[in-house]
C-alpha cells in the first residue's frame, strides 16, 4: 500500500464532497441552526407544559370551622402552595355526596366512570362521614390523658378519616395531577397536625422531632461535569455515526451509481488504498460533523440551560471535557467510518445505502443508550463492549475520575481497534467482492434461491453460507435453552451438541457443498501433528488454567448459577459418561462445525487469520456462560490454526478431547495433593478449589512448550485454498517488481 | 503485448445455474496494431475487456500484458493499461484540469512530466477551453475527451477502448476513432471492442467476431473475407452468427446472452 495513493484519493474525496451542498448542509449548516431552533422549541414547549391546567374532581368536599381551609371558591387554598400561582393551575370541580345516612355510593366506580370519559385528571374522594370522624378524634384528642378524660380513649374513638385519591397512574398526565394533589393534602394534613399539636398544648417539633438537612459535597463544576458527561457522549456517537453515513453513501454507492468507480477501480490506485483512502475522508467527516454539533450544542445549551431556574448549576461545559471528547472521537469516527464503508460498498444505488441506515441505528444505539442507564459503570466487563466502553471511559474521564479510568484505557483502545480492523477487513472484502461490486438487481425468488444453492454448490461452503451457518447455531442454541429444561447436565449436553451444533453444520454440509471431505478437514494429518496437537493441549491446560481464574475473578459467577450449575454435575459420577459427553462428543460436534464447514466457508475469503478470529468469535459465543466464551474463543483459534496448518480436523477433535478431559478430571487429583509429599505437588499447589492448580514456573514452562509447539505448526507447508493462494500472490506483486 | 489464452467467466444466476458470459476467449494483440472485438451486445466483450483491466477476475484461463498476468498481478498490469469505457464517467465536481491530474497522480508521475504532458494533451485534443469546467457541466463529447485524456495521461503501451463511440454524434466519434489511430501509429498496442461494423472495417488491424461468449472469427478484414468468400464485413459478421445460433442451440429459444453450464 502506498500512503501517497491514499492522500492523493482522501484530498480529492474531501474537496468532492466539500463542492456537494448536500455535504455542506449536513455538516456544516444543521449543527448551526439546530440547537437554536430546539432550543427555542424547548422554551416554547416548556411554556405550555408549565401552563398545563389539571382538572380534579373532588367529592364531598369537607367543611367544618374546626378544620384549617382547603377549598376556597374552586380552588384549593392558595397558602397550601409553595408557589401561589400554581393554586390557579388546579381547577377543582366539586360535587357534594347525598346525605351520609343514604345509600354508599362507589367511589371508585364514579372515578373510573369519569376518568374514562376524560372529564378529570384525578379524582378526591372525602367519605361522608369526614367531618364527624374528624371531630370525634378530635375531642378525644383533647381529652385524652387529661384527668377529666377518659385515661384510655376508645380505639374507635382514635381512628381518624381516609380520604382517597383515584388516578390513572398509566397516564403521564393524570401521574402528574396525582402527584399535585397529593402535595396538597399533605400540606393540609400538616396544618392541621400542627393545629392539633396547639390545642393539645404541645410544642410543635413534637410531630417533627428531628429536622434533616441535605448538604450535597460535590465540588463546584461537579455537578455541570455530571450532566453533561451524560448528554455529550451520546451526541458525540449520534453525529459521528451520523456524520460517516452519508459521505460513505456518496463516496461507494454514489460512485457506483454514477460510473466512475469503474474508472478508480481500472487506475492503478490498490483496491486497500482506494478503501482506506475513503475511509478516511469519512473518517474526516464524521469527526467534523461531531464537532461542529458539539460547539454549537455547547454554546446553545449554556446559554439556554444558564436561564432556567431549575439548573443553576449548569455552564458550558468544561474546557478539558471537550479535549476527552475529542480524543474519544477519533475512535468511535474510525470504527463507525469502517462500518458505514462496508454497508455503502455493498450497496447498489445511493437510495439502496439509506436503507441500511436503519439497521445500523438499531445495532449502535443500545450500546449508546446502555452506558447511560443508572448503575452502569466502567467495569472490566463493560470495557469489552464495543462503542459502550468507549463512552463509558468518556463519562469516567468528564467526571473528573482519571485514576479510576486509567486501567481500562488500554482495555477499550484494544477493543476499538479490534472493531475498527474487522470492519475495514470487512470494507477491504467488499471492494474486491466483484459480485459486490457489480451487482445488478435481478428478480428475487426463494424457491429459484434455494435452487440455486443446491444445483450451483460447490467444493466448499462461500463466505455466506458459513455466516448463517454460525448465526443458524446461535439461534438454535438461544432458543433451546429456552425450551430445554432438563435436569440432568450429561442429557443437556448431548442434546445441545448434536441438535444444535453438529446437525445444522452436517445438513449444510450435506447439502450446500460438493465435497463433505474438504469442507470438513476429512484428511489423515501427518503422525507427527497428531502428537503435537495432544502435546499442544496439555501444555496450554496450565495457562487456560491461569486464564480461567484471572475471568472468573473479573467476571464473577452470578452465585445463584453456581449453585445451579453445581447441582446439574453433582448426580454424574460416572466417569466414562462424563467423558463421552462433556469432552469426545464436543470436540466431535464442534470441530465439525466450527472449524469444519464455518472456517471452511471464512477461508473462501483468501485471508487465512480473518477466518481464524471470525471462526473463534462464532465458537466463543456458542457457549452459553460469558465466561467461557472468553476462553472458548482463544482455544478456538488454537484449534482453527491447527485445522488449517494440518489441513485436516483431526488434530484439532483430539486437542480439543484432551483440553475438555484434563478440564474434567483434574478435580480428581485432589486427594492425592492432600498428602503432602505427593509428586504432584512439584506440579500442583492444593489451593482452594476455585483457585490456580499450577505453580508459577510450571505455567510459565508450558506456555514456552507451548510457543515452541505452535511455531512447529506454523513452519508445516499447509494447504492454501484457490482465494488464499490468490491473496498472497496479489500481496507480493508489488515486492517482484518495482515501477520505475 | 497482450495474451489471452481460454479465458472463461461464468457468474451464477438464479433461474439459469451457471451462465457463461466467455466460454473460452484466446487471442494475441501487438504493439502498433489495433484488435477488434466485433459483437453484437451481450457478446462477451465487455467482460474480456474488463478482466484485461483486472476490474473482474476470469473464473478460468489466463490472461498476460506485457508480461504481467491480470489475476495474480493486477496492480502491475494497471500501470501498463489505460482503459476507456461506456461505464467509466468522468467525476462530477471535478473540472478537466483536475481529473486529468489526479489520475496522471495516481500513476505516480511526478509533478513536471505530469504537468508537460497534461499541457501537452490538452492541446493535442483540444480541450483547453473545458479545462475549468466541471464534469457535471460538460457535454458527452467534452467527457469523452476527458476519458481518453484520463486514460493515455500515463502513456501506457497497451489502451483499451470498450464501445468507446456508443451515445457520440458522427462528429465527436469520428474525431475519438482519429485519436485512436494515431494512437496506433504511436505504437501501442489497442484492443478496440464495438459493435458497428465500419469501424471495425476501418480501424482495425485485426478483427475478432465475438458472439455468446465465444470468438467465432479471427484475423485481418482481408483473412476473414478470403477464409468466408464475403467481401462484406456485415454479410460476413451475420452469416457467421446465424451459422453459430443454427448449430449451438437449433430451437434458438435460449437467451442470447448465454449458453448453459452442461
Amino acid at each position: 500500500m502506498k500512503w501517497s495513493n491514499v492522500k492523493l484519493i482522501l484530498v480529492r474525496e474531501i474537496r468532492d464532497q466539500l463542492r456537494d451542498r448536500r455535504t455542506l448542509f449536513m455538516i456544516a449548516v444543521l449543527p448551526l441552526v439546530l440547537y437554536p431552533l430546539l432550543g427555542m422549541s424547548f422554551f416554547q414547549v416548556a411554556q405550555f407544559m408549565r401552563e398545563h391546567a389539571i382538572r380534579v374532581l373532588v367529592l364531598g368536599a369537607p367543611h367544618s370551622p374546626d378544620l384549617p381551609p382547603l377549598v376556597q371558591e374552586d380552588r384549593f387554598s392558595n397558602n397550601l402552595f409553595a408557589d401561589p400561582f400554581a393554586a390557579q393551575l388546579l381547577h377543582l370541580t366539586l360535587r357534594d355526596l347525598p346525605a351520609d345516612e343514604g345509600p354508599r355510593q362507589d367511589p371508585l366506580a364514579e372515578a373510573r366512570r369519569e376518568m374514562r370519559e376524560g372529564n378529570f385528571e384525578v379524582v378526591v374522594y372525602f367519605p361522608p362521614n369526614f367531618v364527624s370522624q374528624f371531630e370525634r378524634f378530635h375531642s378525644a384528642l383533647l381529652h385524652h390523658g387529661t384527668p377529666e378524660g377518659d385515661s384510655q380513649a376508645s380505639e374507635a374513638e382514635l381512628q381518624v378519616p381516609r380520604i382517597e385519591i383515584f388516578p390513572n397512574l398509566s397516564k403521564e398526565a393524570s401521574k402528574a395531577a396525582h402527584r399535585r394533589v397529593a402535595g396538597v393534602l399533605d400540606r393540609w394534613r400538616d396544618e392541621i397536625g400542627q393545629q392539633n399539636l396547639k390545642d393539645t398544648q404541645l410544642p410543635p417539633a413534637t410531630a417533627k422531632p428531628f429536622e434533616i438537612t441535605t448538604l450535597d459535597v460535590a465540588e463546584e463544576g461537579q455537578h455541570k461535569a455530571a450532566a453533561w458527561s451524560k448528554i455529550l457522549p451520546f451526541v458525540l456517537l449520534i453525529w459521528a455515526l451520523t456524520g460517516a453515513f452519508y459521505p460513505a453513501i456518496d463516496l461507494c454507492a454514489g460512485e457506483k451509481e454514477r460510473g466512475t468507480l469503474e474508472t478508480l477501480l481500472s487506475s492503478p490506485a490498490e483496491r486497500i488504498e482506494i478503501v482506506w483512502g475513503k475511509l478516511l475522508t469519512i473518517m474526516i467527516f464524521s469527526m467534523a460533523t461531531a464537532t461542529l454539533n458539539l460547539a454549537s450544542l455547547a454554546v446553545t445549551g449554556s446559554f439556554i440551560l444558564g436561564q432556567l431556574p431549575l439548573m443553576p448549576e449548569f455552564g458550558p461545559p468544561p474546557g478539558l471535557a471537550i479535549l476527552w471528547l475529542l480524543i474519544a472521537l477519533v475512535p468511535v469516527s474510525a470504527l463507525f467510518s469502517a462500518l458505514c464503508l462496508a454497508l455503502a460498498a455493498f450497496a447498489r444505488s445511493t437510495k439502496e445505502g439509506q436503507y441500511y441506515l436503519m439497521p445500523l441505528v438499531l445495532v449502535t444505539m443500545p450500546l449508546t443508550i446502555l452506558p447511560m442507564s443508572p448503575g452502569v459503570e466502567l467495569s472490566l466487563g463493560n470495557s469489552l463492549i464495543p462503542v459502550t466502553g468507549v463512552v463509558l471511559l468518556l463519562r469516567a474521564m468528564l467526571e473528573g475520575n482519571y485514576l479510576a479510568a486509567l486501567p481500562f484505557i488500554p482495555i477499550v483502545v484494544a477493543v476499538t481497534l479490534c472493531c475498527c480492523w474487522l470492519a475495514i477487513r470487512w470494507a477491504t472484502n467488499q471492494f474486491n467482492n466483484e459480485s459486490v461490486l457489480f451487482r445488478e438487481s435481478e428478480r428475487w425468488d426463494v424457491g429459484l434461491w434455494v435452487k440455486h444453492l443446491l444445483r450451483d454448490r460447490e467444493a466448499t461452503p462461500s463466505f455466506g453460507e458459513a455466516m448463517f451457518c454460525g448465526v443458524l447455531i446461535l439461534l438454535i442454541k438461544f432458543f433451546m435453552s429456552f425450551s430445554l429444561d432438563v435436569g440432568n447436565l450429561a442429557v443437556a449436553a448431548a442434546v445441545t451438541q448434536l441438535v444444535v451444533i453438529a446437525t445444522p453444520a452436517l445438513l449444510m454440509t450435506i447439502m450446500l457443498t460438493r465435497s463433505p471431505a474438504q469442507t470438513l478437514l476429512l484428511r489423515k494429518p501427518p503422525l507427527a501433528a497428531v502428537a503435537a496437537a495432544v502435546l499442544l493441549a496439555v501444555a496450554l491446560h496450565p495457562t487456560v488454567n491461569v486464564l480461567q481464574v484471572i475471568v472468573n475473578h473479573v467476571y464473577p459467577l452470578d452465585e445463584r448459577l453456581a449453585e445451579q450449575l453445581k447441582g446439574m454435575t453433582a448426580g454424574l459420577d460416572n466417569m466414562w459418561v462424563l467423558f463421552l459427553v462433556l469432552a469426545v462428543m464436543p470436540a466431535i460436534c464442534e470441530e465439525v462445525a466450527f472449524r469444519g464447514f464455518i472456517l471452511s466457508g471464512f477461508r473462501r475469503m483468501g485471508h487465512k487469520w480473518t477466518a481464524i478470529v471470525l471462526s473463534s468469535i462464532f465458537f466463543g459465543a456458542s457457549h452459553a456462560l460469558f465466561q467461557q466464551s472468553l476462553i472458548a474463543c482463544l482455544l478456538g483459534a488454537v484449534i482453527a490454526f491447527l485445522a488449517i496448518q494440518t489441513g485436516s480436523l483431526l488434530p484439532g477433535v483430539l486437542f480439543h478431547v484432551v483440553h475438555n478431559s484434563l478440564a474434567l478430571f483434574v478435580g480428581q487429583l485432589k486427594p492425592y495433593l492432600e498428602d503432602d509429599q505427593h509428586w504432584l505437588h512439584w506440579l500442583m499447589r492444593g489451593a482452594s478449589e476455585e483457585g490456580q492448580l499450577y505453580h508459577w514456573p510450571v505455567v510459565i514452562g508450558s506456555l514456552l512448550a507451548a510457543g515452541a509447539i505452535l511455531s512447529w505448526f506454523h513452519r508445516l507447508p499447509y494447504a492454501r485454498t484457490a482465494e488464499e493462494s490468490l491473496q498472497e500472490a496479489i500481496e507480493h506483486q508489488s515486492a517482484r517488481w518495482m515501477p520505475s | 503485448m497482450i495474451h489471452v489464452r481460454q479465458l472463461t467467466k461464468h457468474y451464477a444466476d438464479l433461474k439459469r445455474g451457471k451462465v457463461f458470459a466467455l466460454g473460452g476467449v484466446s487471442f494475441d494483440a501487438m504493439p502498433g496494431q489495433i484488435y477488434g472485438l466485433l459483437g453484437p451486445n451481450g457478446a462477451g466483450k465487455t467482460t474480456v475487456l474488463r478482466i484485461l483491466s483486472t476490474v473482474l477476475r476470469p473464473s478460468q484461463g489466463t490472461a498476460t500484458i506485457n508480461g504481467f498476468d491480470v489475476v495474480t498481478q493486477p496492480s502491475l498490469v494497471r500501470h501498463q493499461i489505460g482503459f476507456m469505457s461506456a461505464n467509466t464517467a468522468v467525476y462530477d465536481r471535478m473540472t478537466a484540469w483536475e481529473m486529468v491530474e489526479y489520475f496522471g497522480r495516481l500513476y505516480g508521475l511526478a509533478d513536471e512530466p505530469l504537468r508537460e504532458r497534461m499541457e501537452n494533451l490538452f492541446t493535442r485534443l483540444q480541450m483547453n477551453e473545458i479545462r475549468d469546467v466541471l464534469g457535471a457541466k460538460m457535454s458527452t463529447g467534452m467527457k469523452q475527451k476527458v476519458s481518453i485524456a484520463r486514460a493515455i495521461v500515463h502513456d501506457p503501451p497497451v489502451l483499451i477502448f470498450d464501445e468507446a463511440t456508443s451515445g457520440l454524434d458522427v462528429l465527436v466519434a469520428r474525431a475519438l476513432l482519429k485519436t485512436v489511430s494515431e494512437l496506433r501509429d504511436n505504437g501501442k498496442c489497442i484492443v478496440f471492442s464495438t459493435h458497428i461494423m465500419r469501424e471495425a472495417e476501418k480501424l482495425c488491424d485485426r478483427i475478432a467476431i465475438m458472439h455468446r461468449g465465444h470468438i467465432l472469427a479471427e484475423g485481418t478484414f482481408g483473412e476473414l473475407c478470403q477464409r468466408h468468400d464475403e467481401s462484406d464485413l456485415e454479410e460476413l459478421f451475420f452469416s457467421l452468427i446465424h451459422e453459430h445460433d443454427r448449430t449451438h442451440e437449433p430451437d434458438g429459444s435460449a437467451n442470447p446472452m448465454a449458453s448453459r453450464a452442461s
